[in-house]
This record gives structure tokens, sequence and C-alpha cells, in this order.
């Protein structure tokens, strides 16, 4: 029987403060994943530490909820290890952007086909409100004792330059677009990155849902197509979208600003040298034999042969 | 033949066959000093000598000293190395200086004639500490402080065979018969040092030419130049000098050995062992261990593929450890290798998977610290560390091997622990093992088992991962049909956050005796070895790479008349308590010695935390270089006179 949207729901309770933009997240997630019949059992929600960090126990589907920052990495060894599960990541900015940054810009360089959903409210809220790396210089949010002397990152920018394959960025707000970005992203082959827009009701009290709503337009309508056909593309359909990423906060744009199928995902670069990889991936494969390793002594002597030295005949 | 038996006698009694013989191969890094190293060890095992060798070198690619110390034998595979050297083989003038102390007198130094006019301080390379004593001491020799005053020296007073080649001459020689350009001629100084030494040990030359071949397999042009050149040196080297030392025709009857260094013998291991995802992030010395991995990461046989591992190379050590686990929670043999930095930054991850109780294996090969250390030298000084690294309690195994057969065997066993209680392994090495070469039988497999555990690789719906039924709990792996959660919080059987007091009680209590059954049920043969008799005057107690030193010496120490006994031990989490009492209980308390290479002597604290029992004498080393079985026996010494703590320093 097919799987309905409650399906992906568990009995945990969601203990975000009322009002969270992660509840956007999590309520286009359900939806994207029932309108993609994606099976619970062939799906990993991999998360990091903090408020986002929770996800995987509100989702019917296999979780992990990993350390701070190295939400992609667990994911990354899932992935490598049985292509054959859908892997989600979710993850804060002070996740992904700060504490684990290397990491995301490592996953760009993979094209793995990993999905990451960058839960970013400019702060780090579960500390109570420190400024996360998508804080702009000199803002000050409540809970800061004095302004912001960092400036932020960029993440869509970030995330082109790395190299993933698909980017994003949505609005938790707009929840059918989220779960359209979210349903194009995890059909995407290759590493896909969405960067999400939400308030933090408690501690950010200048990136509000107002805030948002008087600037945020979508990309779509004014005519973007993200998508490379061709490698030749790749250039000016990238610089492109990195002139789209860094307009200014009077206008935020939201929706698809990338996506590149052209490009091979390291499990096809893998699979190129060990061709049995995706049809018996390390996950599966059979190491023993009743109880013996399947590398007998016949093997093991053949394929370490150089190391042996047998002794001189005339001996 | 009885003739020829009686005449071998003759010469080994008078000195000049031996049954063994120490040397040294040094030269700058970067010259071809491995290339060396492993032609002389495939003709030495070719003609079925034991070898043990262990390179010393800088952190440096090219240009500083670098050596390797070769102990060969015609009576047993070597265990450990010892001092003095019979023979020293320089391929530049820094290595005769470095070393020439630890040649025997009579013994033999090949080196570059060419450079004889060199003075020990006018050598850039050079560390200034090592200069300003050897200055010393060739002041107090009455010496100028060129090689050339050293080596006459050396065949004046102390008898050495000095064989000075001219290598340059002789290249440009032997490369203008094979039209070898110029440019690619210095390489082949390494070739004559290598053909130097085999003929003054009395290799034969057709062990030399499989030992060419074997080497440079499939590349004939480098094959055809290697044999001139060796062939000829051999026949100069052979026609001008009468060796001092010959190595005695081999009692060994293996009809073949297997050349390993630490590096490869365990990832053979892994590989018998069924890993199927190695991550790692480059660092000495352990990253071969990976490349090895890598080259063989496709088995195929009959035409089909056996085994496909991937081997990845992560952006840093927390990535390749986060990677593995994930690895591990899909049901793959997963592993990651590292050396001291990298573990440190492991440490958090480790956590999460003692917490979540996830079978990987960690190959540690511990290198000089703290901080950056001495990044290419040896040392033991992490024992505490892999037990307690990182915060709150969880359990773990750590294995540590004394040398190669058991290294091989331990990172089998590895990944059956680990299965097996669902908790991660430490196996813990370090850099002298890692680039230690031995030409060493090989393993059997005959007794190698793969035990998974309670791996659950078909499964569906919901399930409770951590059910506490058992103390350890059904395995269901990501990816087997079952839905599954987990989390670096405390949490409930389901794997989701619970901070309930009842159940925090629970949970980590069940961790926590997993330990306890592993205790219980870990064979004693695979934790502790006693070696010696019970009625030895006194007990060395090691563990890790002191084993072969250990066993050289308490061999050594019985000819002097000394009775000594060695306890290694194997598996120091969960710490065989009981055998280790049942040891010592039978010495005197006095009479036990720790022999390790740190400083604090840390087995001895973790004896004292975990049993009670307090062991006050040690013999250390920290110099970064390994104990060697011939400091060994006089360190013992000491303490018999008195001493309570002996820190050893030999080693260039």
């Amino acid at each position: 029987m097919a799987p309905s949207l409650a399906d992906y729901k568990t009995d945990v309770w969601v203990d975000w403060c009322p009002g969270c933009g992660d509840f956007g997240i999590l309520a286009a997630m359900y939806k994207a994943l029932a309108e993609l019949q994606l099976k619970p059992e062939k799906t990993v929600i991999v998360s990091g530490i903090g408020c986002s960090g929770k996800i995987p126990h509100f989702v019917r589907v296999n979780g992990v909820h990993a350390i701070h920052g190295r939400a992609i990495p667990f994911a990354m060894g899932i992935k490598l290890a049985n292509p054959d599960l859908t892997v989600i990541v979710n993850g804060g900015d002070g996740d992904l952007l700060g504490i684990g940054a290397g990491h995301l810009v490592a996953l760009g360089r993979r094209n793995l086909d990993i999905t990451v959903i960058l839960h970013d409210n400019r702060v780090y809220g579960l500390t109570k409100g420190q400024a996360s790396p998508t804080l702009e210089k000199n803002l000050r949010p409540k809970a800061l004792p004095k302004p912001n002397i960092q400036d932020s990152i960029n993440p869509i920018a970030l995330a082109l330059a790395s190299g993933f394959t698909f980017v994003a960025r949505g609005y938790t707000m707009m929840l059918d677009h989220l779960k359209e970005l979210l349903k194009a992203a995890i059909s995407h082959r290759g590493a896909a990155l969405i960067d999400v827009l939400q308030p933090c009701v408690t501690y950010n009290d200048i990136h509000t849902a107002e805030y948002y709503r008087e600037r945020v337009y979508r990309i779509e309508d004014e005519g973007w197509d993200p998508v490379v056909r061709n490698p030749v593309e790749r250039q000016e359909k990238m610089l492109e979208a990195l002139k789209i990423s860094m307009e200014d906060e009077v206008r935020i744009p939201i929706g698809i600003f990338y996506q590149d199928s052209t490009k091979d995902t390291l499990e096809d670069r893998i699979a190129r040298r060990l061709p049995s990889y995706l049809i018996n991936p390390p996950a599966v494969q059979k190491i023993e034999d009743d109880g013996r390793p399947i590398l007998t002594w016949e093997i093991f002597r053949k394929i370490f042969a150089a190391h042996f030295v047998e002794s001189e005949p005339s001996l | 033949m009885r003739w020829l038996a009686r005449n071998l006698q003759q010469r080994i009694r008078r000195g000049i066959m031996r049954s063994e013989i120490c040397l040294i191969v040094g030269g700058p890094q970067g010259a071809g000093l491995e290339t060396t190293a492993q032609l002389l060890t495939i003709s030495l095992a070719r003609l079925r000598y034991g070898v043990i060798s262990d390179r010393e070198y800088f952190s440096n690619i090219v240009g500083r000293h670098s050596y390797i110390h070769l102990r060969a034998s015609s009576r047993e595979i070597p265990r450990s190395l010892r001092y003095p050297v019979q023979l020293i083989g320089a391929m530049d003038a820094e290595t005769v200086f470095t070393h020439f102390q630890d040649l025997e007198p009579g013994g033999i130094i090949v080196y570059d004639s060419s450079v004889e006019n060199k003075v020990v301080d006018s050598i850039p390379s050079m560390e200034r500490d090592l200069v300003s004593r050897l200055k010393r001491v060739l002041g107090e020799l009455g010496l100028d402080g060129s090689l050339k005053s050293l080596v006459n020296y050396l065949s004046r007073e102390e008898n050495v065979v000095v064989a000075g080649l001219n290598y340059a001459e002789l290249i440009t020689r032997l490369a203008s018969r094979v039209s070898l350009p110029a440019q690619q001629a210095s390489r082949y100084v390494s070739a004559i040092v290598y053909a130097a030494i085999a003929a003054f040990l009395g290799l034969s030359e057709s062990s030399i030419n499989y030992a060419i071949e074997s080497r440079f397999r499939g590349r004939e042009q480098i094959i055809s130049i290697n044999k001139l050149i060796i062939g000829e040196v051999y026949r100069l080297i052979r026609g001008r000098y009468r060796s001092p030392v010959i190595l005695a025709p081999s009692n060994l009857n293996h009809p073949e050995l297997m050349v390993v260094s630490g590096n490869d013998v365990v990832a053979m291991g892994k590989i018998v062992g069924g890993l199927r995802y190695q991550s790692y992030y480059p660092i000495t010395p352990a990253a071969d261990e990976s490349f090895f991995i890598e080259a063989n990461e496709r088995i195929t046989w009959d035409g089909s593929d056996i085994a496909s591992i991937v081997v990845l190379q992560t952006e840093d050590e927390i990535a390749a450890i986060s990677s593995a686990i994930g690895a591990a929670l899909t049901g793959a043999r997963a592993a990651t290798c590292t050396s001291g930095p990298g573990f440190s930054l492991m440490v958090e991850a480790l956590g999460w998977a003692g917490m979540n109780e996830v079978p990987i294996v960690i190959t540690y090969y511990q290198r000089g610290g703290p901080s950056t250390g001495q990044p290419t030298r040896g040392s033991q000084s992490d024992l505490l560390f892999a037990l307690h690294a990182s915060h709150g309690e969880f359990p773990r195994i750590v294995i540590s091997s004394g040398d190669h057969l058991e290294a091989f065997y331990d990172a089998i066993e590895a990944f059956n622990l680990a299965e097996r209680y669902q908790m991660p392994v430490i196996h813990l090495l370090d850099k002298f093992l890692a680039n230690t070469i031995v030409a060493m039988p090989p393993p059997s497999l005959e007794n190698v088992r793969i035990e998974r555990g309670k791996l659950i690789s078909e499964s569906s719906g919901e399930r409770k991962r951590f059910e506490s039924a058992d103390l350890v709990p059904p395995r269901y792996v990501l990816g087997s049909g079952a839905i599954t959660w987990h989390t670096g919080d405390e949490h409930d059987e389901w794997g989701h956050i619970d901070e309930d007091p009842e159940n925090r009680e629970r949970m980590y209590r069940r961790r926590m005796e997993k330990m306890a059954l592993a205790d219980q049920e870990i064979p004693d043969e695979k934790r502790l070895s006693f070696y010696g008799g019970n009625d030895a005057d006194v007990l060395l107690i090691g563990w890790g790479s002191v084993k072969g030193a250990a066993l050289d010496a308490i061999e050594d120490l019985r000819e002097d008349g000394i009775k000594a006994a060695y306890m290694h031990l194997r598996i120091l989490s969960p710490f065989p308590t009981r055998l280790f009492r049942g040891v010592v209980e039978k010495f005197d308390p006095g009479s036990a010695i720790v022999v390790e290479h740190n400083y604090m002597a840390q087995l001895a604290l973790l004896v004292r935390m975990i049993t009670g029992v307090n062991i006050e004498r040690s013999i250390v080393k920290y110099t970064g270089r390994p104990i060697y079985s011939s400091e060994l026996v006089s360190g013992v010494k000491r303490i018999l006179a008195g001493e309570g703590r002996v820190v050893l320093t030999h080693g260039p």
C-alpha cells in the first residue's frame, strides 16, 4: 500500500518553539516524501545538532541524529556504502556553514547524490541566540550583547563554487514552493543544497516573517532558467546564478539557482573503478562463507603475489 | 659433503661466517634508499634468511638523512633490532659520520670515495646537535673531521674493511655502456650500495638477479641497467675484498617468505577480514595502509568480483571517522586509519559510535607527540589517550599487536569484536611496526573466522535498535528494510531522545555492561601471553612493538645467567585483570619491570589503576627510535643493579 502523508510522521512530540520556521520545513518534507512515495525503509534523514538536529525523530524514515557539524560526513558514509538509500541531510546554518563548512565544500567537490537542507535562521537557537555565519555584519538580533562584527557567508555562492549540481533557496512560509524545491532536490542525481530561510521567533527579531514577506521573490517568475543542458553552458549559467545570489537584501531571490545533471556523481566515478559497486555495494557484499572469509588462501596468495618470495630452487 | 660442512663450521667458529648480521644502509631521503632495502630484503628472503628492518627518516621529502637498520638471520625470523652492526652501506658522507660509532670492530664500511674530503661540519643536512657531538668525538680521536681521516682511523684502529668506491665515476663508466643519460645515472647509487652489501654478505648472484627482476617487474630496460651495474660492482667487490662477515647458509626451511611492512600486513588483514569501507586523511605513518587497500580495492576471482572496497580520502579526520560510522550503520565492515593528531580530531565522533553501539575499527599508528611531535618517529605514548579519549563513559575495545603476524590476525579480530559487542575497536599500533619490513612465513588462514554478531540484514517495519532484552541488541542496519533511529543524545530503545532518569540508568548500564561481557568472553590467549618460566628472577611487562625486543632480551639475558620472563599484553581494554594478576602474583613484586616507548610508563599507571598492582620499575624510551634488544639487556642489568627507572636513548 502506498504510504500516505500520515505514514511519514512519528508520534514523537515536536518540541520547537511555537511559530518556529522549522515547522514549515518539516511540513514541506512530509509532503515531499509522500508525493515522491519514498520508501521509509530506504530513506535516511541525517542531521547535526541544534533545533534542526531533532528532525529525524519526527519523521518515520530511518533517522541518524549525528554530532555538530558532521551530518554530511555521516551521510556520505551511509550513501557510499549503500547507494540504494535516499539520503537527506538537515542542518542548521551554524552546523553546515560554521563548524561543518569544510564538509559542505567537500560534498560539492564529490557531487555525491545527497540532498542537504540548510535551516537558515541566522542565529544559534538552542544556545540562546548567538550570531550564525549567515548573520550580516553590524546587525544585532535581540540576544546579542553587541552588534555582529563578522561578515556573513552567502550559502548559494558557496555551494555553487564548491561544485553542488543543484542549488536552490526556499522560504519556510511558502510551503508549496519549498515542497517542490525539496522534491526537485531529492530527485536530482548529485549533491543538492537548499538554503531555507526561516524566522527564529525567539531569538531573531530582525529576520522575521514580515521581513521576508516584503523581500522574497521567485526567480522563476522573472524568467530564470537554471538548467544546464550541456556542459558548455556551465560557466555561463553559474556566473548568472552567482550574480542573482549576490542581490542586495532589499530583494531576496528564492527558487532553483542552478541545476546540472551533466556532471558525473561520485557513485559513477567509483563504479568506473569498481564495476559491481552499484549492483553489489559494500553494505550488502558477502564477506564470509559459513564463518570463513571469502578470501581463501588461494585468492590471498594470488592477489598479494608481489609480496611473496619463493626460496631459491637449488637450496 | 662432510668436508664442506666441517669447513663451514670452522668458518662460523672463526667468526667469518655469521649466523646473523645487522647492518645500516643510509643516505639522503629521496635517493633510492628504500629500493636498496627492498632489493636486499628480497634477495635475503630468496635465500631463506629471516629479515627484519626498520626505516628511520625525517619529516622531509628530499635531502635529510634516512637509514635502514636491518637484521638478517640464518636461524630464525628475527624479532628485534640490535647494535652494534657489522656493516654500514653509505650513500653519502653523512651516513658514515652518523653511524660509525655503531659499527663493530672488524666490520665493513662501503662508502663513496669521491666525498672523502667532506668535513663533518660542512654538511648542511646534519642537525647541529649531532654535528657538535661528533666534533667532540672526532676531536678526542685526534681526527680532523674529514671523512677520509675517519675511515683511515677505522681501518687502522678498528680493523674495519673500508670499501671506498667512487660512485660517480663508476656510474659514468657503466652508464656509457648502456647509453644511460647522465641525469638519470645518479639514481643508481642505491644499486651500487646494494651490490656492494650483497657481495660482502656473500649473497648469490642468482638471488640478486631474482631481486632485481621482482622489484622492477615488467620494466625491462631498468632491469637490464640494474643487472649490469649491480653485477659489475658485485664482481668488483668480490675480486677486491675478503669479507670479514659472510652470512652462513640459512637453516630455515620455509618454501616461501612474505615481505611486508606493518602497514601492508594490517591492510591485508583488513581485506581478509571483510573490510568494505575505508576512509582516511593523509598522515604519517598511517597513510600507506590506505594506499595498499586502494591498490587492492577490486578483488576478482574466476572472472567475477568478489570484493569491491570503497576507499575514500576525506577532507579531514573528522569526516574520515564520521563517514566510517555512516558506512558501518549500513552493515558494511568499515574502518579508518590514522595517527595521533588525526585521532585527536576523531574523538567526538568516537563517542557517538560508543553511544550508538556502532562497530567501527580505528587503526591507530602512534607516533611521537605531543602536537606535531616527531611525525616520522615511533612512540607508545597514546595508550592512556586511546583508552580514555572522548567525553563521557562508553565501552571500547583496545587491541595492540606485538609483531606483524599478530597485527594481521588482530586486524581481522578487530572487526569480529566490534560487531560482536557493537562498540568501537581501536587497533593500537605504532610507527615502528608500520615501517618495519619483515621477511616472514605467510600467515595461515586456517583458523580465521568472520563473526558478525547480531547483524540483521533483512527486516521490516519500525524496530528497536537499542532493545534492552540482552546486553547486545539485535543490529538492524540501514537498508535492511527496518526503520530505525540513532542519536548521540541519551535515547530509548527506539533511538529517540529520552532523558528520563530510569531510562538513562538502564541504557547507560546496558552499554557499560557489554564491557563486562567482552571481559568474560574474549579467550585468554587473545588477551595476554607469557613467555619464559615461572622461576624467572625478572619479569618484563610490555605491549605492542616492545614484544620483539623483550623476547630477544630474555634469551640474551639467559645466556648471561639471568632468568627473565616476558608478559605481553595484547588486549588493553577490557583489561585482562585476572590473567594479569595470575602471572604477576607468581613473581616478587620488586622483580617486575614495565618496558615502554613513553615517558610516564603508562602501562604501569594503567595496571595500578585497574588492578591495584604497583609496578615500580620501568625501562622507557622516548627518543622516537625503537628499543633495541641489546640496550634492553643492559637496561635490565641496570635495574638488577638497583636503578628504579632506566631511560634508553640508543640510536641516531
